[in-house]
C-alpha cells in the first residue's frame, strides 16, 4: 500500500517538473513579444509625447503583464523618487535582481541592458535609433525562441511523465 | 537654499552646497559647476570658490572639483532623466527646473544645417537661483501709475544680467493683480488682470500650468510660449488688462507689442542694457523707444546687496539721452556755431 502511494508520488512530481519546465519554454518567447511590444510603445512616447523617460517607463508597466511589467514599475518608481540615480544605474541593478523572475535569458538580458545605457541619454533620433536597434534583437531573440519551444516543450513534458516512470518501476 | 534645490544635486556636491556658511546660502544667486574645474558660487554680488567642507575661499586652487559622475547625475536630475524631451530648451542653452531655478548649460554645440542643433557633452552648469522678493515692486510702483486712466504705463525695466529685472517684474504683476498699488490715489482701483507671457518659465515657474510664484489672484500665465505669439494670444483669448513679459529684443516682440499697445493693454517688459543710452544704441529697442512707445523706464543698479530702482518718465528719457550724446555726435547746427568767427 504504501509502495503504490510513494510511486503515485513520485510520478506526479515528475510529470509537474515536466510541465513545469515545459511552460518556462512556451513562455519565453511570449514574454519577449511582450518586450518588443513594450519598446514599440517606448518609442512613441519618446517620439510623439516626449514624456519623461519615468513616466513613459511607468506607462509601460502598465501595457504589458506580470512579470515582466514589475521590472518596468520598479524602474519608474527609482527613477521618480529622484535620489540622484543615473537611468543606467537603476536600469542595470533592476533587470539583474530581476530577472530571474521571467522565463527569460541571458541574451535578451544583454539586448536590454544595452538599451539601458543610452536610454534618455542623448536627442530623439538617436534614442529612436537605439530603441530599434534593441528591438531588432528581441526579435531574433524571439525567433530562436520559439524554435527551442516547438523543440523541446512537448518533449520536456513526456520526459517528465517518462522520467517519474523509470524511477518507479526501478523502484518496484 | 530653496527646499527644491539641493534634490538636485547628488553626494558629495549636494553635502557640501548644504554646509554653505548662512549668509552666502540665504543670498545664494548663482552656483556654477564645472566639471574637473572648481567648484563656485555667486551670492550677494559677489563670488567665491567652496571647498571640500562648503567653506568659501578666494583661491580656487582649494575649491572643490565637481567629477564627472556628479555632473552625469545633475544633468540627468535637471532633464529629468530625458534628455530627448528637452531639445528645444537645449538649443536655447538652458533648462528652467521646479520653483523657476534657470540652469545655463555649457557644452558642444551640435550644428544642423548651420544653425545650433541642440548640445552634447554638457560640462557646464550654471543654477541661476529664483528668489521671490515680496514688497520689491512697492517702492516702484506708485512712480509708473498713470493715474488718469487708473492703470500703470507702458514700463520698460532694463538692467544688466543679474540684478533682478525678473524679480521685480515678478513682484509688479504680483502687486498689480492683488491691487497693492502703493498709492493714496489708486486705493479704490482694486487689481487688474494681468497676463504673464513666461517664455523661459522664469517669472511664474510653471509647474503643470500652475504658478509656484504667488502671482496675485487675477493673474493668467501662458508658459513657454514664444513671446510674439504669446503676447497675441493673451490679447485676444484672455482680455488681460497689464500684460508682463521678460527680455524683449527680437524685431517680432517689438511688433507684438505695438500690437498689443493698440489693443488698449499695459505692457510691464524687461530688457537687458547697462543704462538708457544703451536702451537707445540696441536697434529693437530704439525703434520702441524713440516712438515713445513706453511711458516709463525703470533702471535697476545693484551695488553690494542694495539693490537701487531709478525711474525716469518718457520724455525725461530722450531728453537725457540726447544731452549726453550731444559732446559726441554734435548737431549742424552746434558744429557751425564752433567754426562761426
Amino acid at each position: 500500500m504504501m509502495k503504490l502511494a510513494g510511486a503515485l508520488l513520485v510520478l506526479f512530481a515528475g510529470t509537474m517538473i515536466g510541465y513545469l519546465q515545459a511552460a518556462r519554454f512556451a513562455a519565453r518567447p511570449r514574454q519577449i513579444r511582450q518586450l518588443t511590444h513594450a519598446l514599440q510603445r517606448l518609442e512613441t512616447e519618446i517620439q510623439y509625447g516626449q514624456t519623461p523617460l519615468p513616466e513613459a517607463i511607468g506607462r509601460l508597466a502598465a501595457i504589458v503583464q506580470p512579470p515582466v511589467s514589475a521590472l518596468f514599475a520598479e524602474i519608474s518608481e527609482t527613477l521618480s523618487r529622484a535620489d540622484g540615480t543615473t537611468v543606467r544605474e537603476c536600469w542595470d541593478r533592476t533587470l539583474r535582481s530581476g530577472w530571474s523572475a521571467t522565463s527569460m535569458k541571458k541574451p535578451e538580458m544583454e539586448a536590454m541592458l544595452r538599451l539601458g545605457a543610452t536610454l534618455g541619454g542623448s536627442g530623439r533620433e538617436d534614442q529612436i535609433k537605439h530603441i530599434r536597434l534593441a528591438m531588432h534583437q528581441l526579435q531574433a531573440e524571439e525567433v530562436s525562441a520559439r524554435d527551442e519551444q516547438h523543440r523541446y516543450e512537448k518533449m520536456s513534458r513526456s520526459l517528465g511523465v517518462l522520467g517519474a516512470a523509470l524511477v518507479v518501476i526501478i523502484m518496484l | 537654499m530653496s527646499p527644491a534645490l539641493p534634490d538636485l544635486f547628488v553626494q558629495p556636491l549636494r553635502g557640501i552646497l548644504e554646509r554653505l556658511p548662512s549668509h552666502a546660502a540665504d543670498t545664494l544667486e548663482e552656483i556654477r559647476i564645472r566639471e574637473n574645474r572648481p567648484l563656485e558660487i555667486g551670492y550677494a554680488g559677489r563670488h567665491g570658490f567652496v571647498d571640500q567642507d562648503g567653506a568659501l575661499t578666494a583661491d580656487y586652487r582649494k575649491a572643490y572639483m565637481p567629477g564627472r559622475e556628479e555632473c552625469r547625475a545633475l544633468l540627468e536630475r535637471v532633464t529629468n532623466h530625458s534628455l530627448y524631451a528637452v531639445e528645444e530648451e537645449l538649443r536655447r542653452g538652458y533648462v528652467t527646473v521646479a520653483g523657476g531655478h534657470r540652469i545655463g548649460l555649457a557644452g558642444r554645440a551640435v550644428l544642423e544645417r548651420g544653425a545650433v542643433a541642440h548640445l552634447k557633452d554638457i560640462a557646464g552648469f550654471n543654477v541661476r537661483i529664483a528668489r521671490a522678493r515680496s514688497g520689491c515692486a512697492a517702492a516702484v510702483l506708485p512712480g509708473i501709475l498713470d493715474l488718469k486712466a487708473g492703470t500703470v504705463k507702458h514700463t520698460l525695466i532694463v538692467s544688466p544680467p543679474q540684478q533682478g529685472k525678473t524679480t521685480l517684474l515678478r513682484d509688479l504683476v504680483r502687486s498689480i493683480s492683488s491691487g497693492d498699488w502703493n498709492h493714496p490715489a489708486a486705493i479704490r482701483w482694486g487689481g487688474r488682470k494681468v497676463g504673464v507671457v513666461d517664455e523661459r518659465s522664469e517669472i511664474a515657474a510653471c509647474e503643470a500650468g500652475v504658478p509656484t510664484f504667488d502671482l496675485g489672484p487675477r493673474c493668467d500665465v501662458l508658459d513657454a510660449c514664444p513671446k510674439a505669439e504669446g503676447i497675441m494670444m493673451m490679447v485676444r483669448s484672455l482680455s488681460p488688462e497689464v500684460v508682463a513679459v521678460d527680455e524683449i529684443g527680437r524685431p517680432e516682440d517689438a511688433d507684438a507689442l505695438n500690437e498689443a499697445l493698440h489693443a488698449g493693454v499695459r505692457v510691464l517688459a524687461t530688457a537687458h542694457a547697462t543704462s538708457l543710452a544703451d536702451v537707445f544704441a540696441r536697434p529693437v529697442l530704439a525703434r520702441l523707444a524713440e516712438d515713445c512707445v513706453f511711458g516709463a523706464y525703470v533702471i535697476v543698479s545693484r551695488s553690494g546687496g542694495q539693490v537701487r530702482y531709478r525711474i525716469v518718465a518718457a520724455e525725461d528719457a530722450v531728453r537725457e539721452v540726447k544731452a549726453r550724446s550731444m559732446p559726441a555726435i554734435r548737431s549742424p547746427a552746434a558744429q557751425l556755431e564752433a567754426q562761426g568767427p
